[in-house]
C-alpha cells in the first residue's frame, strides 16, 4: 500500500473533502470550555477544529463502536422481537496507536465465540484515519507497553514530520480514500519515511510516563504469583468504586442490559450500556448475593482482566494499552496499572 | 478482523419465540412450563445448560432447562425473585416467550458414561439436575448405579413429587428425600441433605458426585466427601452467577478468567482450585 | 385493566419538581395516556381520596402534614418520594443542625410563636412512612419519573443507579472538577442525574444522597492529598446532607 506526503495547506482540503463527502466524520478537537488542553473526539465539521497534536482525548473513540448506551433489540410487548443494528457509517479521523491496539483486542473479543453483529458491524463501517502521538500526555506509557507504534490496524496513517504529513494507507479502503481525497499528494521521498521513522522511533521510548520495570508478556506471571498480595488491599482502601477507571479504559467492554418501554406500553426496547466491574454491585445475582462485595476484589478483579484473563482470549496480548487515562481519571490516585505491575515485580523479587 | 459478512450472522441478543404449552405451580415460589419453539425445531441443548428467558418490557433472566435433550419441547422451572420471574408467573399456556440459547457448557456427557452417578439436590438444586436424571434414565445402559439425593428445606416447599415417587419406584434407581424441619405429614428422613450421604450404599470413591443446591450446601457435601475421600476430579458442581448476556461478552458472570455462561455452570471441583471466586 | 389513579401532593419544598412534571409538555399528554391524574394541586383543581399511585414532593415539617401523609399512605399501594427534600429531606434538612428556637426565631423574628408558623425538625418522606420508591434530585429529572412510573405500570422495580456520579460525568467527557479546585462531592453521590452540574461547570452538591456504601477513607485520603481537611468538605455536604438517612 502508498506512502503519501500530503503538505499542511493539502491536509486541510483533504479533511475538508472527507467531512463534505462522507456521512458521520468524527474527529479529535479541543474542549474548548475545559481548562487546560483537553481533548476530545467529536463531530468533526470543520478541518480548522481538528486537533492532530492532542496528547490524549478525555473517553477513547471506543464510544463509536460501542456507545455509552445502544438498542440492541426492539420488540412488542407480548409479542416478536427484531434486531436494532445500527449501519451508519463514519470516519475517525486522529486515533493514536495505542487506542488502535485497544480496538483490534476489542475486535477479536466481540468476533471470538459468539459473533457480536451490533459491535461488528459499526466496526466494519468505521474507517480509521490514525495518527502518531505528537506529543506525549501526563501519564502515557504506551512504550512501555509496546503499543506506541503500530503498523496496522488503521486505514490510514497520519505521521506529521514538521512541513507536512506522511499518510500511510493500510488497505483498500484507506488507499481509496487517500486517492480521492488527497488526489494530489505525492508519494512520500525516503527522506519523507526517514523523518515518519524517527518520528515513531521517538515515541517508542518516548511515551513513557510511569515506566514498567518488565516487559508486558511478564505480566500474567506476575498476577500469577500475586493473588493474594497486599497490594490490593492496599490500594482499595481508597478505592471510591466510582468506575472512573472503568469508564475511561479503551479496553473495558463489560454492559449492563435494560429495557425500557414506550407510553404505549405495546412497545419497548433493550438497551446495553456501559457498566464497570469497580462498582459495587457488579456481581449481584437475584436475591442480592453478591459475588465481589469487597472493594479489594473488585480492584484485584480489574487488574486481573487487564493482565491475565482477557489475554488469555487474546493470545497473550495485555489488555492494558498504556494510555494513561484511568491513571488520570483516579481521584485517590490508586488506578495506576504500572505502579501495581511494578510493586508486584518487587514483592516476587 | 473478521471478514465475513455480518449480514449473514444471527444476532446473538435477538430472543427467538417461543410457546408455552403447560404451566403449573410447583409451590408458593416455583413455576413449571412446558415451552415449544414457534420455529418448530428442537431447543438443542444439553443437559446442565440454561437459556436465557425474555419478557419484553422487563428483561431478561437466565433460567435451567430442567428436562432431558430426550424429551419432546422443553421445561423451565422458575422462581419468583424478580420482574422478569414474576412476570413468568403470569402466564398462560399458549402465551409467548423469547428464549436465547442454549448457553453453557452443561454436564460433560461423555466424561460421566459408564460411570455410577450419586445426584446430590437442595431445593431448586434439583431443577437443572433433573435434565441430566431424565438423559440417565432414556439411556440407561449407558452408566452405572444411580443415586439421588434430594434435600428440601420444608415439606410445603417439595415439588416434582410424582417424578420424586417414579424415579424412587424404578428398581435401578436408589432415591433418598430428606426434609431439613420434621412435618407431621412427612414420615421420612429429617435432617439436611448431608444426612443421606452416609446411606448410600456404592463405593463413593469410584462414582461421579454431582451437586447442585444452595451456596451453604456445596460447603457442607464438599467437607462429607472429603471425608469420604472422594477426589476433587469426581465431584461436579453447579454455580450460579449473573449470566447477563449469556454469551461471554458482558462480564457479570465472571469468576476470575471464567465466563460462567460459557464455561459453566457445570463445573468438575478440581478445576475450580484455579478459580478462588468460585465457591 | 382500568389505568391507574395518580395523585401528586406536595409538602415543603419549592414546588420545583412538580414543575418538572408540568415540563414534560407534549409527553404529559402520554403521561394522562397511560395513567389517571386524579388530584394535581399545582396544575388542577379536582381533588381525590381515591388513588392507586401517590407521589409525594417536599419534606414534612409539621405535625399536621405527618397526619395527612399517613392518611395518603393508607390510602395508596405505591407511594413515590420525589425530589431531595421528599428522598432525603434535602435542603430543609439544614435546619435540624441548628437549635429549633433559635431558627424559628431567625427566621419568623416575634412572630416565631404564632401557632400557624409552627415548624418541627425536618423528615423525609421515609422517616414518616414507608417509601416504595424514590426519585432523588434537586430537582428530579423528569425523564426518570417517566421512567419509573411505566416500570410500575409494566409490573417492574425501576432500576434507579446504586453508583456515583462520576460514572456519568465520565461518559460525559467532562474534566473532573477537582482540578479545577472544586470539592465535587460526585464520587459519593448517587448517579442517575446524567452528571448534569458538572456537565454545566459546576461541582456535585450532592442533591441525590449518598451512596449505599461511600468510601469515607478515601475521602479524607483525596482531602488530604489536596491540602484540605474533613471540615472542608463536610462544608460542602451540609447543604443536602444534613442528617440523611439510607437513599435507597
Amino acid at each position: 500500500m502508498s506512502m503519501k506526503k500530503i503538505s499542511k495547506t493539502g491536509f486541510g482540503e483533504f479533511i475538508t473533502h472527507i467531512i463534505n463527502t462522507d456521512g458521520n466524520v468524527y474527529g479529535v478537537q479541543a474542549k474548548t470550555e475545559a481548562k487546560g488542553d483537553r481533548f476530545a473526539f467529536g463531530p468533526l465539521t470543520s478541518a480548522d477544529d481538528l486537533r492532530l497534536d492532542y496528547d490524549v482525548t478525555l473517553s477513547p473513540p471506543k464510544k463509536y463502536l460501542l456507545p455509552p448506551k445502544e438498542t440492541l433489540v426492539k420488540y412488542e410487548v407480548g409479542g416478536g422481537y427484531e434486531s436494532s443494528i445500527c449501519k451508519c457509517k463514519s470516519i475517525l479521523i486522529g486515533v493514536h496507536p495505542y487506542d488502535l491496539v485497544a480496538i483490534k483486542q476489542m475486535d477479536e473479543l466481540f468476533s471470538q465465540d459468539e459473533y457480536d453483529t451490533h459491535y461488528m458491524t459499526r466496526r466494519r463501517n468505521t474507517t480509521i484515519i490514525a495518527c502518531d502521538v505528537a506529543k506525549a500526555s501526563p501519564n502515557v506509557f504506551a512504550s512501555s507497553m509496546g503499543t506506541a507504534t503500530v503498523t496496522d490496524g488503521y486505514d490510514i496513517l497520519l505521521t506529521d514530520i514538521g512541513g507536512a504529513y506522511v499518510a500511510h494507507a493500510a488497505t483498500e479502503k484507506g488507499e481509496a480514500l487517500l486517492t480521492e481525497a488527497a488526489p494530489s499528494a505525492g508519494d512520500a521521498t525516503e527522506a519523507d519515511i526517514a523523518a515518519r521513522k524517527a518520528v515513531q522511533d521517538k515515541n517508542d521510548t518516548g511515551l513513557n510516563q510511569h515506566e514498567l520495570k518488565c516487559g508486558p508478556a511478564d505480566i500474567p506471571g506476575l498476577l500469577e504469583k500475586g493473588y493474594d498480595s497486599p497490594v490490593w488491599e492496599e490500594k482499595a482502601a481508597t478505592c471510591y468504586s466510582c468506575g472512573s477507571c472503568n469508564l475511561t479504559c479503551p479496553t473495558c467492554y463489560c454492559f449492563d442490559v435494560q429495557d425500557d418501554v414506550a407510553w404505549s406500553l405495546k412497545e419497548g426496547a433493550r438497551h446495553r450500556a456501559w457498566d464497570g466491574c469497580l462498582l459495587e454491585n457488579f456481581a449481584n445475582v437475584a436475591g442480592d448475593h453478591n459475588f465481589r462485595k469487597k472493594r479489594e476484589a473488585r480492584y484485584r478483579h480489574r487488574l486481573y482482566r487487564k493482565g491475565s484473563y482477557i489475554p488469555k482470549k487474546l493470545g497473550g496480548e495485555i489488555a492494558c494499552v498504556g494510555c494513561g487515562r484511568c491513571v488520570g481519571a483516579c481521584l485517590p490516585d490508586i488506578a495506576n496499572p504500572v505502579a501495581v505491575y511494578n510493586q508486584l515485580l518487587e514483592e516476587t523479587k | 478482523m473478521c471478514e465475513c459478512s455480518c449480514a449473514d450472522k444471527k444476532d446473538i441478543y435477538l430472543p427467538a419465540l417461543a410457546t408455552v404449552s403447560k404451566q403449573e405451580l410447583l409451590n408458593d415460589t416455583e413455576m413449571y412450563l412446558h415451552l415449544q419453539l414457534d420455529s418448530g425445531e428442537p431447543l438443542g441443548h444439553a443437559a446442565g445448560q440454561f437459556v436465557e428467558v425474555s419478557v419484553a418490557g422487563l428483561g431478561e433472566a437466565p433460567i435451567s432447562v430442567s428436562s432431558s435433550p430426550t424429551q419432546d419441547g422443553f421445561e423451565l422451572v422458575v422462581r419468583n425473585v424478580g420482574s422478569v420471574t414474576n412476570a413468568i408467573h403470569n402466564l398462560k399456556a399458549g402465551d409467548k416467550l423469547g428464549i436465547r440459547g442454549p448457553y453453557g457448557s452443561g454436564y460433560g456427557i461423555d466424561e460421566l458414561k459408564g460411570k455410577d452417578l450419586v445426584f446430590i439436590c437442595g431445593g431448586i438444586g434439583l431443577v437443572p439436575q433433573r435434565s441430566l436424571i431424565n438423559y440417565v434414565i432414556d439411556n440407561r445402559g449407558d452408566f452405572g448405579a444411580v443415586t439421588i439425593l434430594q434435600g428440601t428445606k420444608d415439606y410445603t416447599q417439595r415439588f416434582f413429587t410424582d417424578e420424586l415417587a417414579r424415579w424412587d419406584a424404578m428398581d435401578d434407581i436408589t432415591m433418598l428425600e430428606t426434609i431439613d424441619e420434621a412435618h407431621p405429614e412427612w414420615s421420612g428422613n429429617v435432617g439436611v441433605v448431608t444426612t443421606l450421604i452416609p446411606k448410600i450404599d456404592i463405593d463413593l470413591t469410584q462414582a461421579a458426585i454431582l451437586v447442585c443446591g444452595p451456596p451453604i450446601m456445596y460447603k457442607f457435601v464438599l467437607i462429607t466427601m472429603k471425608e469420604k475421600n472422594v477426589a476433587k476430579e469426581n465431584i461436579f458442581v453447579n454455580l450460579e452467577r449473573r449470566m447477563k448476556c449469556g454469551v461471554g461478552k458482558c462480564g457479570h458472570c465472571q469468576m476470575n478468567g471464567q465466563y460462567v455462561c460459557q464455561s459453566g455452570p457445570v463445573y468438575r471441583y478440581s478445576d475450580l482450585d484455579n478459580i478462588p471466586e468460585a465457591i | 385493566m382500568s389505568k391507574p389513579r395518580v395523585a401528586i401532593f406536595d409538602f415543603a419544598c419549592c414546588e420545583g419538581c412538580q414543575l418538572q412534571i408540568v415540563n414534560f409538555e407534549e409527553e404529559i399528554l402520554d403521561l394522562i395516556g397511560a395513567v389517571d391524574v386524579v388530584e394535581w394541586r399545582e396544575a388542577m383543581s379536582e381533588q381525590s381520596t381515591e388513588y392507586d399511585i401517590a407521589i409525594i414532593e417536599g419534606s414534612i415539617t409539621r405535625p399536621e402534614d405527618a397526619e395527612k401523609l399517613k392518611t395518603i399512605r393508607e390510602r395508596a399501594s405505591i407511594l413515590i418520594a420525589i425530589g431531595a427534600c421528599a428522598t432525603i429531606g434535602g435542603i430543609n434538612k439544614l435546619k435540624n443542625n441548628f437549635d429549633l428556637d433559635e431558627v424559628k426565631e431567625y427566621v419568623y423574628g416575634e412572630d416565631a410563636k404564632m401557632p400557624h408558623l409552627n415548624t418541627e425538625m425536618t423528615m423525609a418522606v421515609d422517616e414518616v412512612v414507608k417509601v416504595d420508591y424514590k426519585i432523588h434530585g434537586c430537582p428530579i429529572d423528569n425523564q426518570e419519573l417517566a421512567y419509573a412510573i411505566r416500570c410500575l405500570l409494566m409490573g417492574k422495580v425501576p432500576v434507579i443507579p446504586d453508583y456515583p456520579v462520576c460514572v456519568e460525568c465520565k461518559s460525559k467527557e467532562n474534566v473532573c472538577r477537582w482540578e479545577y479546585g472544586e470539592i465535587c462531592i460526585g464520587p459519593i453521590t448517587r448517579a442517575g442525574c446524567g452528571a448534569k452540574c458538572p456537565s454545566a461547570s459546576f461541582r456535585c452538591f450532592g442533591c441525590r444522597g449518598y451512596i449505599d456504601n461511600p468510601n469515607v477513607d478515601a475521602a479524607r485520603d483525596v482531602m488530604e492529598k489536596h491540602g484540605l481537611t474533613a471540615e472542608d468538605l463536610k462544608s460542602k455536604m451540609v447543604l443536602f446532607g444534613s442528617k440523611q438517612g439510607p437513599t435507597i
